[in-house]
């Protein structure tokens, strides 16, 4: 049940047709793993605290550096040198304190991704690098849970949903391609805009709302101020969705 | 067969910031041959020493995914090729 302050908060989405009070109350129930507080999960985090989910489950084992504060919306000069996680919190905390925020500082790990990730209802990926984006895709494939995925390079973004049993993997998409790990170029507006697109994701599937981008990789090339689609098949040979619940 | 050739704005530095590019070729592997042809910086960004695409690349034509086929994949006259990089940044 929604409060009056609630109804209140939540009125300009509330009256939005098909959302109604029923589509607060979902958000509020939902939990979602935040699987980093940079520059993607910056504005995730917040666009989801704005929203009134019920609980963020935010994890970065980074602390905040100078070099950050051209992406990460997040932080300020002062929060040099602390934790992302609980810095994020706090910020999250001042801008909705009815919703509940969960902080993990560990690095995410094969060995404690399951455990970390909980029983949170859906994953966002909004990680610096593949190997943990892969394992997280898998983590989600294994627990039957939607994954949404985010990247940027430059002035260049993608994003693709994963819902698993229905739609392409991460795996289906890269086929657990490594690429070298190297500082990343990047301008703060390109992941405020993949960011948005995966917390509009998030919204929407909890919502039931809408069509979500799945089986489909959005392209988004801020110089040339362009998205494209490309479609991504399900693999059925592979290694991870290829035996997932539900299939 | 003439192919329209589009990619990431980051590598116009290799095209002297063209980026309306044709190829030609009746597969995408004929095609990026043609194209690092023409752009000889470019092609060395895109394919290994056997002139095979690096695996940081995605190809795409008409949206479609070309993978595993990608350098047999048959094109056709007026298909477009999208060549994506495979990014990680967050």
């Amino acid at each position: 049940m929604l409060s009056k302050k609630e109804l209140k908060r939540y009125d300009r989405q509330i009256m939005i047709p098909g959302f109604g009070a029923a589509g607060q109350e979902k958000l509020k129930k939902a939990k979602v793993f935040i699987a980093g507080v940079g520059g993607l999960g910056s504005p995730v985090a917040l666009y989801l605290a704005a929203a009134g989910i019920g609980t963020l489950r935010i994890a970065d084992h980074d602390t905040i550096e100078l070099s950050n504060l051209n992406r990460q919306v997040l932080y300020r000069e002062k929060d040099i040198g602390e934790e992302k996680a609980a810095s994020a919190a706090a910020k999250l905390k001042k801008l909705n304190p009815q919703i509940k925020i969960e902080t993990i500082s560990e690095t995410i790990s094969e060995a404690n991704v399951a455990k970390l990730v909980g029983d949170s209802d859906m994953i966002v990926d909004a990680m610096d690098n593949l190997p943990t984006r892969y394992l997280l895709n898998r983590t989600a494939i294994q627990k039957n849970i939607p994954f949404f995925h985010g990247a940027v390079y430059g002035f260049e973004g993608r994003a693709m949903t994963v819902i698993p049993g229905k739609s392409a993997c991460l795996n289906c998409l890269y086929h657990g391609v490594i690429v070298p790990e190297e500082k990343t170029p990047v301008i703060g507006v390109t992941p405020a805009v993949i960011g948005c697109i995966q917390a509009t994701e998030v919204i929407k599937y909890i919502l039931g709302m809408g069509e979500l981008l799945t089986g489909r990789l959005l392209n988004y090339d801020g110089l040339r101020m362009k998205f494209t689609e490309f479609s991504i098949k399900k693999d059925p040979g592979c290694a991870i969705c290829g035996k997932a619940p539900g299939r | 067969m003439s192919v329209a050739i589009e990619f990431s704005s980051i590598f116009a530095k290799y095209t002297n910031n063209q980026m309306d590019i044709k190829a030609e070729g009746k597969t995408v592997g004929e095609c990026l041959h043609d194209l690092a042809r023409q752009y000889p910086e470019f092609g060395e960004i895109i394919l290994d020493k056997n002139r095979d695409l690096l695996p940081s690349f995605d190809i795409f034509v008409n949206g479609e995914d070309t993978y595993p086929h990608t350098m047999t994949y048959q094109v056709k006259d007026g298909d477009k090729i999208n060549i994506v990089l495979i990014v990680h940044g967050g």
